[in-house]
């Protein structure tokens, strides 16, 4: 900054720049600065070190190997398992996401208002997100969705007589989609808060003008909840591909049957930690990280066009 | 509480019928929440019952009622690894109050800054902050186990807690800079205007009306750092230190002889602890009413 | 006796961590006791166990501190792996008949033959307990019990369809009667008489043995064929068409745990599994459970068992008193009071003086477990050739392989050759 060329002193200029752009950016990473130590400190590194294992063949149990992009390589041309976890991924965020969400939506708007017990029903809704990794889901979901499960039984009062939902591998992933909208309570309780912030006031007047409680949703609530809704989207989707404690514990860990739960991250930590290919389990990470970056991305871009902000 | 539809500007003579048909709709969204409240609990109800049927009926049983009830697995499994359950707790609850006060300090500084501050490259460090969501953490578990064990911190809570004073979990700066947005730019530019510091702007504007988002971030720091078991097994060595799920987990293995009673009795009591954590802080959810209710 | 050998080899241990510490190395100094980590798998129960036994050391060897890690299965191998590559392993590491081969040829146990006998005593252990646990020719695993794969039968299904239990002259064919039978007595909801045994990969060993074939040849390569993975995945289709074994949709609630299996879901009175899971499986299951050995696939054939040990203790190449290590882990095989408080609980112990000493003291589960692998008779032959990198990857495939069959994916044939192709592939990949 000091190096370019100016015809006034060579001094007070950049000294008040100096002190300008201080002023103008001091404060912002003055409070960037534990987020700053802790980047650079603890999840930079450890980040670069998996890119640099994704172009090694490293075994966890000696040291890498440098093989410049043979796993990219691999993975783009010789990889059935790779494209197999890749539908698995999208068919579930694509599916779950959106469920789970307008669920999700529904919920908090019925919990956001002055009713009884209401702080209990949050609680009890909350529940199923609570019981998250616990064994218990796996003999459940089990109980529920098998050839014998309460669902078949409940079906068989219309004469349906239902597949085993979870151990067939046409239907298996939905099941997994309807663990992901029964665990909504994260977005659930993130929507309440939104809602909690809407200024009651603007209802008060938006009655005083006459409106409608449907008109009211969708001038006031939907748009001033613009900003979590985004959040809640964006978050979600990258939980979604990222998804990996469901399928391992209701495959167990297997991803099957055949392939048919075998989501991306479960493949990827069969590789790094059941065959000990790590370097391979990292590329398969950073190939997921710009899919991932890309889907973030492109909600950025669309916001501008839904999201509204207060500034 | 304030219900908005009381002030619905309705004639006298319809007030009644209103009044009707408002119970009614009341009536009818309680059975449903009630019916639904009845699906959410099936699971804690067939893991209560687990916990107090005998063992070869756990994985064949239907029914929710077990043939015989019994206690045992309680005192059983409070006691049965070589530390007792105790301990486990109490390391838990340490681990999730250290976490929680860690998160929302310094994720709500973050946050502020990406809020609220211009600064060269925000946008860019925005960007990479939310880059760091995206990657799977099992590609950097071992570079991160071995930076943690060259500063000496395996085997100590560190590794579990300091991340959160450094604002290693992006969800929470991302969550906290939608909400911060969401709050009325007057306020501050008037503060700003008044001549207070953005120190001052942060701690006696931001954080006050930030109340729900920032007991959104208590709740979900608290249950998902008292529900880890990842970072635990990994970082956790010695018994005494372990959490209530590393010894949850301690309980299966599903090569060989398990207790499944005393899992099952111990998975019980380890919801207590979340469970009231919830019920206590989304009251600051409510009372957020109260004060981003302001007039502006 | 047992123990004087023991301390001295502590002693000498202690002597190789002090100039350890000499060299600036972490750990002991003068004075200083030796500590050695140790891990295992495994639930409450054998924690207890092992954590008694550990006291028991502690007491008898002073100035050795054990400490012992516990997690389950499934958590165990990614810590360990974590561990190891961090160069952090614990000193005693209990390792499983798959991930030996995997560790020891990476270069993370260390070798163990220059402490017998005089630290690890293993003079009365069978040779092949001792093949069990060496890799390439090398010690790297003590046995901690014997193991076979095995069939567990619901006893109380089979009275209910009046069959008697076979003796060791079962023939796949009157496998597949029996499995008939009791699906057409039809005395339990969903039931069936047999596991689908198709994705077992012990199972399909075991057949490949009675047929002179093997899983492995010595140089690491498969020593099968197309055409013996056709007529496996063929006779299991017979027995799927005929009933006697479960349907597709019902053997793949299975993940291969006890509590899945069959048996203990109630929807077979026939699962596959191993001779030290019984005590397990008789937890879970109201039932009575006894174990059988695999058919023959003719009258005359046999050799498809083996024993195999159903764990070992691996001492870390990281660690850095090797010799204390292995004192732990001849004490833990070895000393009677050890024993005792073990039970059969890793499985049947290999030193023959344990196991005498032990048989009046066993219960009925574990009398079973004894007598199983003492009763194979002709059924067993000689340890396999190990396994080669890539082993877990093909088991992995064998489920999916068979339930891509089983689900009418694949016909037997275009399975088999998928199975075999497939399993080549990896292979050459290591």
């Amino acid at each position: 900054m000091t190096t370019i060329a100016s015809p006034a002193s060579p001094y007070v200029p950049t000294r008040g720049r100096l002190a300008r752009v201080l002023a103008r950016n001091g404060a912002g990473y003055l409070f960037l600065l534990p987020w700053f130590i802790g980047f650079l400190g603890l999840t930079a590194g450890p980040a670069l070190a998996s890119l640099y294992l994704s172009f090694t063949d490293f075994d966890l149990l000696t040291s890498p190997r440098w093989i410049g992009a043979a796993n990219y390589v691999r993975i783009a041309t010789a990889d059935p398992r790779f494209i197999a976890s890749m539908q698995v991924t999208f068919v579930y965020v694509l599916l779950s996401v959106p469920l789970k969400l307008a669920f999700a939506l529904l919920v908090a708007m019925a919990l956001n208002r002055g009713m009884k017990g209401l702080p209990w029903y949050r609680a009890i809704f909350y529940l199923p997100s609570l019981l998250g990794t616990s064994v218990a889901i796996a003999v459940l979901w089990r109980q529920l969705f098998a050839g014998n499960g309460l669902v078949n039984s409940f079906l068989a009062n219309f004469g349906i007589e239902g597949p085993s939902w979870i151990s067939n591998p046409n239907y298996s992933l939905y099941t997994l989609v309807v663990l992901s909208v029964w665990q909504f309570g994260s977005p659930m309780i993130i929507f309440l808060a939104g809602l909690r912030q809407i200024p009651q006031d603007m209802y008060e007047a938006a009655s005083l003008d006459g409106a409608s409680k449907w008109r009211q949703f969708w001038k006031i609530t939907l748009p001033l909840l613009t900003p979590v809704v985004f959040f809640n989207a964006v978050v979600q989707t990258i939980e979604a591909f990222k998804a990996f404690t469901p399928a391992f514990i209701i495959s167990g860990g297997t991803g099957g049957p055949i392939n048919s739960t075998l989501f991306y991250t479960l493949y990827l930590y069969q590789e790094a930690f059941g065959f000990f290919r790590m370097g391979y389990a990292s590329a398969l990470a950073w190939i997921l990280l710009v899919i991932v970056a890309l889907f973030t991305a492109f909600s950025f871009l669309t916001a501008r066009y839904w999201v509204h902000y207060d500034d | 509480m304030t219900d908005i539809a009381v002030t619905d500007d309705v004639r006298p003579n319809e007030t009644v019928g209103l009044e009707k048909r408002r119970a009614w709709v009341s009536v009818l969204l309680h059975v449903l929440l009630i019916g639904a409240s009845i699906l959410m609990l099936y699971p804690l109800l067939w893991m209560l019952s687990a916990s107090f049927r005998p063992e070869e009926e756990i994985f064949s049983a239907t029914s929710l009622i077990p043939s015989s009830v019994s206690l045992e697995a309680y005192p059983r499994g409070w006691f049965g690894l070589r530390v007792d359950f105790g301990t486990f707790f109490w390391n838990s609850f340490v681990i999730s109050i250290l976490s929680v006060i860690g998160n929302v300090l310094a994720c709500s500084l973050a946050a502020f800054a990406f809020a609220r501050l211009k600064f060269w490259g925000r946008n860019f460090w925005f960007a990479i902050m939310l880059g760091t969501l995206m990657l799977p953490y099992h590609v950097t578990l071992i570079p991160q186990y071995v930076l943690f064990l060259n500063l000496g911190w395996v085997g100590t809570m560190l590794p579990l807690v300091v991340p959160k004073f450094l604002a290693a979990d992006a969800f929470f700066i991302f969550l906290m800079v939608q909400f911060f947005r969401g709050i009325p730019r007057e306020l501050d530019e008037a503060a700003m205007m008044d001549g207070c510091s953005a120190w001052r702007i942060y701690w006696r504007i931001m954080l006050p009306l930030s109340l729900p988002v920032l007991a959104t971030a208590a709740i979900f720091t608290f249950i998902w750092t008292w529900d880890d078991f990842f970072g635990p097994l990994i970082y956790l060595t010695d018994m005494r230190t372990y959490t209530v799920q590393l010894g949850l987990r301690s309980f299966v293995d599903s090569t060989g002889l398990s207790d499944w009673s005393g899992l099952f009795a111990m998975s019980m009591l380890s919801l207590v602890p979340v469970f009231f954590f919830f019920l206590f802080f989304q009251r600051l959810l409510i009372e957020g009413i109260a004060t981003t209710g302001i007039k502006r | 006796m047992t123990f004087r050998i023991n301390r001295r080899g502590v002693l000498a241990g202690g002597a190789a961590a002090l100039s350890a510490s000499a060299l600036g190395l972490p750990g002991t100094a003068f004075g200083q006791e030796t500590r050695l980590r140790l891990m295992w798998w495994g639930s409450q129960p054998r924690a207890e166990r092992t954590f008694e036994v550990s006291n028991l050391f502690m007491e008898e060897t002073p100035g050795v501190t054990i400490d012992g890690e516990t997690v389950g299965w499934d958590d165990y191998w990614p810590r360990l792996a974590t561990q190891v590559a961090g160069r952090n392993a614990p000193d005693i590491i209990q390792m499983d008949y798959r991930y030996i081969f995997e560790y020891a040829r990476r270069g993370a146990l260390a070798q163990l033959e220059s402490y017998v006998p005089d630290t690890l005593n293993v003079s009365d252990f069978d040779q092949a307990a001792l093949d069990g646990g060496s890799v390439d020719g090398s010690l790297y695993g003590i046995s901690l019990g014997a193991n076979s794969s095995a069939m567990m039968i619901n006893m109380a299904a089979f009275e209910e369809a009046g069959i008697e239990i076979p003796d060791n002259s079962l023939t796949f064919d009157e496998m597949k009667r029996i499995g008939e039978e009791i699906t057409k007595a039809g005395k339990r909801q969903n039931f069936y008489g047999l596991s689908d045994g198709s994705r077992v990969e012990p199972f399909f060993e075991n057949f490949l043995r009675q047929r002179g074939k093997a899983l492995y040849t010595e140089d690491g390569q498969l020593a099968f064929d197309a055409e013996d993975t056709r007529e496996w995945f063929q006779l299991w289709a017979d027995m799927r068409e005929s009933k006697a074994c479960v349907p597709p949709d019902m053997q793949a609630l299975d993940k291969n745990q006890i509590e899945t299996g069959m048996v203990s879901l109630g929807h077979a009175a026939v699962s596959y599994a191993h001779s030290n899971q019984l005590v397990g499986y008789q937890t879970i299951n109201k039932d009575p459970i006894v174990m059988h050995a695999y058919p023959r696939v003719a009258p005359d054939a046999g050799g498809g068992h083996y024993r195999k040990p159903s764990m070992f203790f691996s001492v870390s190449a990281q660690c850095e008193n090797p010799e204390a290590a292995a004192a732990y882990i001849s004490f833990f095989v070895t000393d009677p009071a050890a024993a005792e408080i073990l039970d059969v609980e890793r499985g049947v112990p290999e030193s023959s003086a344990v196991r005498e000493s032990l048989a009046p003291k066993l219960d009925e589960t574990g009398r079973a477990a004894v007598e199983f692998i003492g009763g194979l008779g002709d059924l067993a032959g000689p340890l396999p050739p190990p396994p080669p990198l890539g082993a877990g990857e093909i088991d992995k495939m064998l489920i999916r392989v068979s339930e891509e069959v089983a689900f009418g994916q694949h016909t037997p044939q275009s399975g088999a050759e998928a199975f075999v192709a497939e399993a080549e592939s990896i292979l050459s990949r290591g």
